[in-house]
């Protein structure tokens, strides 16, 4: 009783001060008043606060199994671990939104304590903007959806989690992609500001370069855990079914994508103005729009969850943040235009004005696919797309995005010198053995022989560039492990953006390979049978059932060369007899053996094996590609000078 | 390069899309109906349909092979499935087939989909437990 209400009091005095936040910060940006921008900030850094003592009292009575509090009671029960009930703090509707305007307050206030420095008008504004939004969660939160709503008895217990989510995955997938979908709003915010205190420049892009790498990285590491969680826990033999909810993660993470390239356009040449804006304002819309998708349930999706009365709120939201967005841009449209276009097609801007027109039409033909049950139903009958249309309009792109990532770091800035054949040597060398190679193992899908290739001269592009920094490094003074990190850590931004790249690789010739080669069998066997799918041989041994905690398990045992297989189905009589299946797999570089149990008896067993090729390097470049995010992302701006001489410079220092 | 080369450039991208995103809807796209819609247009083709997992659950073949009853607000429809059953599959569970109804009389599932009840309440789980 008395948590509940010292978690409401915190979440009303967060308000009331991002509230006057906003207030003073529009006031402050029209007037270039820096005393009241900095009450401003001040007002939101203290609302940060609040909502951190609304959390703390959240997690608390979760902790304490407070079970009065309505969102105690409906998400845990006494059974659950420690760490499964701290992460309901995040696991349903009303706590997510708090985690949410957390990690958005947290953000923003480390945002403009570093920005504060710069420009008043600009600061003053942004502290309106993210004031603003970090408003919008505590309305909901305050008068439609309360994390710390009583109920009116207090129950011994609580309903407790599904067991399908009693996994690792839970604790650590949702709250990535939580904290992406937060991150967004920081670029947004400043884009917003810079419009408004007039700023065309790119300091705005500088500023926040390192918040769209993080929002960036975290919704990347987000997706990648989904996929994983999805693959491991799930067992349905995939990773990725384009559903609704799915691409609305998706959709923000790709405009962002094409953000962070095209910013460099911006900083190098100081083009593309107007469309950084737009495409900083787009990840934003487009991760509102997600949001408002999920919770409102308008869309058929298989993920039901979160479908609550916040959709016409998250509807108004984005109405709002549309309308605000539009009228920035239209007021400034005539001074956007940018001092010099690009000078030629075969250049690095050229290369990233492609790569964002293709980044862009990815997400227009995604979005369009996922809006098309609405936007059918309102002319006549709802017609819907699946995993075909997305792999039939999408797969084009990614291989034209696959020529890029190889050629592209290639060009130099201004206009290629020279032809594309000395360019591209090693390149062409990569995808000409590549290919060699595959229809030499018998590979006859188009798709795999077109893309494997692109990979591989991909890979190539980046260890050369890892190569000429190696060798750059032996003609420098002192040892040579020394001196080669010393070019790493000058360069930290480059050599994480190749990291990154060949991470996107893996995760590109995971997803061909899984696609293209994915095999699989339903069998049923008896003790001592053996099935053969693709070059694997199981052999079933028999089944074994034993009860365990709080379910019982029913496993059967297969013998895979030296390993045993264990497949299980799991029964909780607790939850009115719910069964969870709980996948084997035996991974390998080469390929996973996945192994599903349906159900058996004395006799026999009944269960789907799936051999899937490279899924392994799916998760080795998601990996890769957060070591890229890390490396790149701790340069501090001041320190963004590039140092080490770039391609053509370093042909230079040779002679 | 002029901006009018860039017009064409991107005028022939936006064209090359544009043809992806249509011929790729026009191959693919399905109806989504309720059962009574279905029994009233008839036609043939694949559709989708979301009804309610009735108590005449049948499971055989070591529960790859199930035959139910869906039904939606009042109509119902006999359903075939062969493939792997979603885990929450059960008497009460909302359902997504995608198939054709059959000259028999039942309606033949190419994918059957179960939707999470409410009560699984996570804020972003993913995936789609599809057959």
């Amino acid at each position: 009783m008395a948590l509940a209400d010292l978690g409401s009091a915190f979440l009303l005095a967060s308000l009331v001060l991002v509230a006057l936040g906003a207030g003073a910060g529009v006031v402050a940006g029209r007037r270039d008043d820096a005393p009241l921008a900095r009450v401003a900030r001040r007002a939101f850094y203290a609302g940060t606060v609040g909502l951190a003592g609304a959390s703390a009292v959240l997690l608390a009575a979760l902790l304490g199994r407070d079970f009065s509090i309505a969102y105690v009671f409906e998400h845990t029960d006494r059974s659950l671990s420690t760490a499964l009930t701290a992460a309901a703090f995040y696991g349903g509707q009303e706590g997510s939104l708090l985690y949410w305007a957390l990690l958005l307050a947290a953000l923003g206030s480390a945002s403009l304590a570093a920005g504060a420095s710069s420009s008043v008008r600009m600061t003053a504004f942004a502290t309106a903007v993210l004031a603003g939004i970090v408003g919008f969660f505590l309305v909901v939160m305050v008068f439609v959806a309360s994390p710390f709503a009583l109920l009116p008895v207090s129950p011994a217990d609580g309903l407790g989690l599904n067991p399908l989510l009693r996994d690792g995955g839970m604790l650590i997938h949702p709250p990535f992609l939580l904290a992406g979908y937060s991150a967004f709003a920081v670029p947004f915010a400043f884009a917003i500001a810079a419009l408004l205190a007039g700023r065309y420049d790119a300091a705005w892009v500088a500023h926040t370069r390192r918040y769209a790498l993080l929002a960036w990285g975290l919704q990347g590491v987000g997706l990648t855990l989904g996929m994983w969680w999805a693959y491991h826990v799930l067992g349905w033999g995939g990773y990725w079914g384009w559903d609704p909810v799915e691409n609305a993660a998706l959709m923000p993470w790709l405009a962002t994508t094409a953000y962070i390239h095209s910013a460099q356009v911006q900083e190098h040449r100081g083009t593309l103005r107007a469309w950084n804006f737009g495409l900083v304002i787009a990840a934003f819309l487009l991760s509102i729009l997600g949001t408002f998708l999920v919770r409102s349930g308008i869309l058929p999706s298989v993920h039901t969850f979160a479908v609550s009365p916040l959709g016409p709120w998250f509807f108004g939201f984005l109405v709002a943040a549309v309308a605000v967005s539009g009228a920035a841009l239209a007021r400034r449209s005539g001074q956007l235009r940018s001092p010099e276009p690009v000078e030629a097609a075969a250049s690095r801007e050229g290369a990233f004005l492609l790569q964002n027109v293709l980044l862009v039409a990815l997400t227009a033909a995604i979005l369009w696919g996922t809006l098309l049950p609405l936007l059918s139903g309102m002319t006549g009958r709802e017609l819907v797309v699946g995993a075909p249309y997305y792999e039939r309009a999408g797969a084009p792109i990614m291989l034209a995005l696959l020529a890029l990532l190889a050629a592209g770091p290639l060009l130099p800035w201004r206009r290629l010198r020279g032809g594309w054949l000395r360019l591209l040597r090693w390149q062409l060398a990569a995808a000409a053995l590549t290919s060699a190679a595959l229809l030499a193992a018998g590979a006859r899908q188009p798709g795999a022989l077109v893309a494997l290739p692109l990979v591989a001269a991909g890979l190539a592009t980046c260890l050369a560039e890892y190569g000429r920094g190696a060798a750059f490094a032996r003609r420098l003074s002192g040892p040579w492990p020394v001196a080669a990190m010393r070019v790493l850590a000058r360069n930290r931004r480059r050599y994480g953006a190749y990291l990154a790249h060949a991470g996107i690789l893996l995760v590109a010739a995971g997803l061909v390979g899984s696609h293209v080669w994915q095999q699989s069998r339903q069998v049923t066997l008896r003790p001592g049978e053996s099935v053969t799918v693709g070059s694997h041989t199981l052999t079933y041994e028999g089944m074994a059932s034993q009860t365990s905690g709080d379910h019982g398990e029913l496993l059967a045992r297969l013998q895979l060369g030296d390993a045993t297989l264990e497949p299980a189905r799991l029964t909780y009589p607790s939850l009115g007899g719910q069964a969870v299946t709980r996948v084997a797999i035996r991974s390998t570089p080469i390929d996973d053996v996945y192994v599903v149990l349906a159900g058996a008896d004395a006799r026999s067993a009944t269960m789907t094996i799936y051999v899937n090729p490279l899924v392994t390097w799916i998760w080795v470049g998601g990996a890769l590609l957060v070591a890229g995010v890390l490396l790149g992302n701790l340069v501090r701006p001041e320190a963004e000078v590039e140092r080490a001489p770039a391609r053509l410079g370093a042909a230079a220092a040779v002679r | 390069m002029s901006s009018l080369k860039w017009l064409g450039l991107g005028v022939v991208v936006a064209a090359c899309v544009g043809y992806l995103v249509v011929s790729a809807t026009g191959s693919s796209a399905e109806y989504y109906q309720t059962i009574a819609e279905m029994r009233g247009h008839g036609g043939s083709g694949d559709v989708r349909v979301l009804g309610t997992v009735q108590d005449d659950v049948v499971r055989s073949d070591g529960g790859l092979h199930v035959r139910f009853t869906a039904a939606q607000d009042g109509q119902t429809m006999p359903v075939d499935y062969r493939g792997t059953v979603p885990d929450i599959f059960r008497p009460g569970t909302q359902v997504v087939v995608d198939g054709h109804m059959g000259s028999d009389g039942v309606f033949h599932a190419r994918t059957l989909e179960a939707k999470c009840p409410s009560k699984f309440s996570s804020a972003q789980a993913q995936g789609t437990p599809t057959g």
